[in-house]
């Protein structure tokens, strides 16, 4: 094994996602202590046209493999571009994203390069000629640090928004597109089709931004005035249990104790009270800025920013704000 | 002895001498679960067979209970007569005239006759609500449960029909005294003329015995098992408290699993809880999961069950190596199991005392600590608790910032106080259950009560755990608060939550714990009575409905407390829902269903709401933060929050 790294990305929607970046900083802490240089693997369909996002990060080489078999994600070709990927490369450290996505890949990748896994890292630290990860255990009571022994490669998966993102460098890489090297005999399970939903703004629990109405919306149609202003913000649209029940909001939307848990930098309660059971799915959010008529409501003990007005009101004026500086 | 008599005799020996080999095999069947110490306490079982057997109790606490009271008792006392008509059959001149005299036997066939005509009157009752009437309760869609039913009433029918035959043709011989047998002198009326009186007295009677013995072989395999089940079922009832549940063992290396998956995992309590029920269904009408369509029934539950094991008790009994068959999904659902609300209304109402719950708690036992197969939205729950000992996911280190400003004392600093006030998670983090705390507080204060609360060393008392089958993170956690409760010295623990109030009570004590626990309610009562505390008055506006809580009313019998309280208060007598006391409907919180959602049938807190508003009253009152809970949001769902306000006891003072 080389001391050089490979970084795994993901491609969602033809797009890179950003967290590839912080993949590259995290191989940078490594290639540091080892001396070797950084490769890129880009997958996926559109994955042709995203090399050039990480071209100025200063890698050597990215590997862009696109073709019919690689178009969507299947475990098995995926996991065998990778393993084919490593074994020409004899990488000694091999970085992928913790997403869902990622950690399929990595299990199955690592089998096959008869490699270490360390999972779900936070943090990375290069130390006494070997790599050091660092991971929560006992969901998140305690961190274990973790190092690799004997000289199989090592495979780490990221979580995603722990390490800050690489700066560019400006020297550019070598991009290269790559035959996957794979016939359809060996995908047993081949994806046929992604029903995205509605509208084309992200899942409540990727976003970084959710505009989330409660029972005050009073009707499902007012909800475009929430769904304007989280375009605006290139975030997503959220909802609260009673916006839900009463018809207002489809059920994937449930932000809470019984829908989903959210972590976005911003998030935006509109008349949502903030019971106990909603502050549950969303509390860990970075900013949060209530709106709501009741002054008593429990949302401003755990909100940010606070505005007491009537939503209707109150939404559209910072809609119009935020264009305005936008 | 006659020809007649030496067959009958063998037949009656024959069939005497299966049914002994039927009962070994269900004794022997019974064998096959785990023990269990039910023998304790003799008499308090022999007065519980006197009160619920002989009396019928709980099956006269509906009036149409009435119904099996004249045919239990019909029943007995003219098998009674059969016995001994049989006798007489076998060893001619035998009879209650030879042993009791004249008077005596006139007196016996007189009630045979009255009692014959009561049952009678009974089981055309019986059909009749079946099948015209046809309750709730009877719901069930097996058709072999109805065949049975109708197979057995009508076989009784025609029992007590063939009786006053057989009484009627010998009234028509002289052998018996037409005044003795008033019923039956109807019958050697209607008789007279139909052939040789005696043939016909022999045939009838033959007719009638056979069916006898068919009946002593058939009933061990039908629902009608329950004639045999039932009495010992009542005798080892659980004497203790209504909301225990079994401590299961983690140091036991060897075990396999944990819970219940098939027949063999259950005591033989539990599996003779399955030989008592006789299918009347009164579980079912007051199951709040079966009355907002869950796929839940009780009275279908057990039902399964009893078939389950019927089927797979053959196997078992023949080869104790044999693989049981496992009870889910082969008989019960998972979306029954999880259904269940705990609420206990099936084991109050059930007139042979089976006992549901500790059984879909056990199989929850199996599915979440041995399959991990449990409802998405319990495993952020489950973590939670784990993580910081909340349902909620809140940090632990904020548990007590509700009490901010409060000046409320600290375990850690008092060390020695009268009353430990356990605030609870509720209390801790909820909003509206914050409120509840600080109400709670300033009451304390007021009365001058030497209190003082654990503040972040409190942690969850692990009941929703308990009940949704996590029993590792449950005895984890009540083991971890038992080490916190050690450190200090107090006299009582008061809660406001029922759930917490009877983990205390009962099941802390089986962890070594036994300090007592008083709920808000018995304990406020005690300071207005004791005039330490001065009601406040005025707060409530209109009339009042006071809600029992499960856990409070029908686990722990604290009923006439929280209304004397609130007329304390000076709200008045509280206007009382239809299902109330140890009859209350369910708010659909308890067993873990606060924390997932209700995706099937209708809302069973919204059905409570519409009970609620069909009353008129301006405020409910509730002592439980979960029921709390449940009326707030059903109000909102229904828009009428507005019209009717929510109050904990607590509040009102």
């Amino acid at each position: 094994m080389t001391g050089d790294i490979l970084v795994v990305t993901e491609i969602r929607n033809g797009q890179l996602k950003k967290a590839a970046v912080e993949l590259v900083e995290g191989a940078r802490t490594i290639a540091a202590g080892t001396g070797g240089a950084i490769d890129a693997l880009l997958i996926g369909k559109g994955a042709q046209g995203e090399g050039a996002k990480l071209a100025r990060h200063g890698l050597r080489r990215i590997a862009v493999v696109d073709d019919e078999l690689t178009t969507n994600y299947s475990s098995e070709g995926y996991a065998k571009v990778v393993a084919d990927l490593v074994a020409e490369g004899q990488y000694g450290h091999v970085l992928i994203c913790a997403t869902a996505m990622g950690r399929d890949l990595a299990a199955r990748a690592v089998a096959k390069a008869d490699g270490v896994m360390f999972s779900d890292c936070i943090e990375l630290r290069y130390e006494d000629g070997a790599c050091v990860a660092k991971r929560p255990v006992y969901a998140g009571k305690l961190y274990i640090e973790i190092v690799p022994s004997g000289d199989r490669p090592v495979f780490i998966t990221v979580r995603p928004n722990n390490i800050p993102p690489a700066a560019e460098t400006g020297d550019s890489a070598e991009i290269a597109a790559r035959p996957s090297g794979l016939d359809r005999s060996m995908i047993r399970a081949m994806v046929k089709e992604i029903a995205a939903l509605a509208g084309g703004r992200p899942d409540v629990t990727e976003a970084d931004v959710i505009v989330s109405g409660g029972r005050a919306m009073k009707d499902a149609a007012n909800f475009k005035l929430l769904e304007e202003l989280a375009d605006l913000l290139g975030g997503a649209v959220g909802a609260s249990r009673a916006a839900v029940d009463a018809g207002f909001a489809p059920q994937p939307l449930q932000v809470g104790q019984t829908g989903k848990v959210v972590n976005p930098k911003l998030y935006i309660a509109a008349g949502i009270s903030g019971a106990i059971q909603h502050l549950a799915g969303m509390r860990t959010s970075k900013v949060i800025v209530a709106i709501n008529k009741d002054p008593n409501a429990p949302i401003f003990e755990k909100a940010h920013y606070g505005i007491v007005g009537d939503l209707f009101e109150i939404v559209p004026i910072l809609t119009e704000e935020i264009k305005k500086i936008m | 002895m006659t020809v007649q008599g030496i067959v009958l005799l063998v037949l009656f020996v024959a069939v005497l001498a299966a049914f002994g080999v039927i009962v070994r095999m269900l004794i022997r069947s019974l064998r096959l679960g785990r023990p269990e110490d039910r023998f304790d306490r003799w008499g308090s079982r022999i007065w519980s067979v006197i009160v619920f057997v002989a009396a019928q109790a709980r099956v006269l606490a509906q009036w149409a209970g009435l119904g099996h009271f004249i045919i239990f008792w019909g029943f007995i006392f003219i098998t009674l007569g059969t016995f001994e008509h049989i006798l007489s059959m076998i060893v001619p001149g035998f009879g209650w005239e030879r042993l009791f005299g004249t008077a005596v036997a006139g007196a016996i066939s007189w009630l045979q006759d009255v009692l014959g005509l009561l049952v009678l009157g009974a089981i055309v009752v019986s059909l009749f609500r079946r099948f015209v009437l046809k309750p709730l309760r009877l719901r069930i869609d097996d058709p072999k449960a109805k065949q049975e039913a109708v197979l057995i009433l009508g076989l009784i029918f025609v029992l007590i029909v063939l009786m006053f035959g057989v009484k009627g043709t010998a009234i028509i011989t002289g052998e018996v005294d037409a005044r003795t047998a008033p019923v039956s002198a109807v019958a050697a009326r209607i008789l007279a003329g139909v052939g040789d009186p005696h043939l016909l007295g022999s045939v009838l009677a033959w007719i009638h015995h056979l069916i006898i013995f068919f009946f002593l072989i058939y009933i061990p395999f039908s629902k009608h098992i329950h004639i045999l089940g039932a009495i010992p079922n009542i005798f080892f009832r659980n004497l203790g408290p209504m909301g225990t549940l079994s401590r299961m063992d983690f140091e036991d290396e060897t075990a396999e699993k944990f819970g219940a998956s098939d027949m063999r995992d259950f005591t033989w309590k539990q599996l003779l809880d399955l030989y008592a029920c006789t299918e009347c269904g009164r579980c079912q009408a007051a199951c709040p999961a079966f009355l907002t369509d869950k796929p839940l029934s009780p009275f279908r539950l057990i039902h399964m069950m009893r078939g389950h094991f019927v089927a797979d008790r053959k196997k078992l009994l023949a080869d104790a190596a044999a693989v049981a068959t496992p009870i889910v999904p082969a008989s019960v659902s998972e979306e029954e199991i999880w259904a269940c609300t705990t609420c206990g209304a099936c084991m109050q109402e059930c007139p042979p005392f089976i006992e549901h719950v500790n059984k879909i708690v056990d199989l929850r036992r199996y599915l979440v600590m041995t399959q991990s197969r449990f409802p998405s939205e319990m495993q952020p729950v489950f973590r939670n608790m784990e993580i910081n000992y909340n349902p909620w996911s809140m940090g632990y280190s904020t548990r007590a910032d509700w009490a901010e400003g409060l000046d409320v004392p600290l375990a850690s600093e008092k060390k020695e106080f009268d009353v430990l006030y356990w605030v609870g998670c509720a209390g801790s983090f909820d909003a509206r259950g914050q409120g509840v705390a600080r109400a709670m507080v300033a009451l304390l204060k007021r009365a001058g009560v030497d209190f003082a609360i654990l503040g972040v060393e409190e942690m969850c008392c692990g009941e929703t755990a308990r009940r949704m089958g996590n029993e590792y993170l449950a005895q984890t956690l009540i083991e971890a608060n038992i080490e916190v409760l050690k450190k200090y010295r107090f006299n009582r623990i008061l809660t406001t939550c029922p759930h917490g109030l009877n983990t205390f009570r009962v099941e802390y004590p089986r962890f070594g714990y036994e300090t007592p626990a008083v709920h808000h309610s018995e304990f406020l009562l005690e300071l207005v009575r004791g005039g330490r505390l001065k009601p406040a008055g005025g707060s409530v506006s209109g009339r009042a409905a006071y809600h029992d809580s499960c856990y409070l009313g029908r686990y722990n019998g604290i009923i006439a407390q929280p209304r004397e309280l609130i007329a304390a208060a000076g709200a008045g007598e509280p206007v009382e829902f239809g299902r109330h006391g140890r009859h209350s409907f369910c708010c659909g919180a308890g067993g873990g269903r606060m924390w997932m959602e209700e995706t099937i049938g209708t809302r069973i807190n919204e059905a409570r709401v519409d009970e609620a508003l069909g009353l008129g009253v301006g405020t409910i009152f509730t002592a439980c933060p979960f029921c709390m809970t449940m009326f707030e949001d059903g109000l909102k769902a229904k828009g009428r929050e507005e019209q009717v306000t929510v109050k904990d006891i607590a509040e009102m003072l």
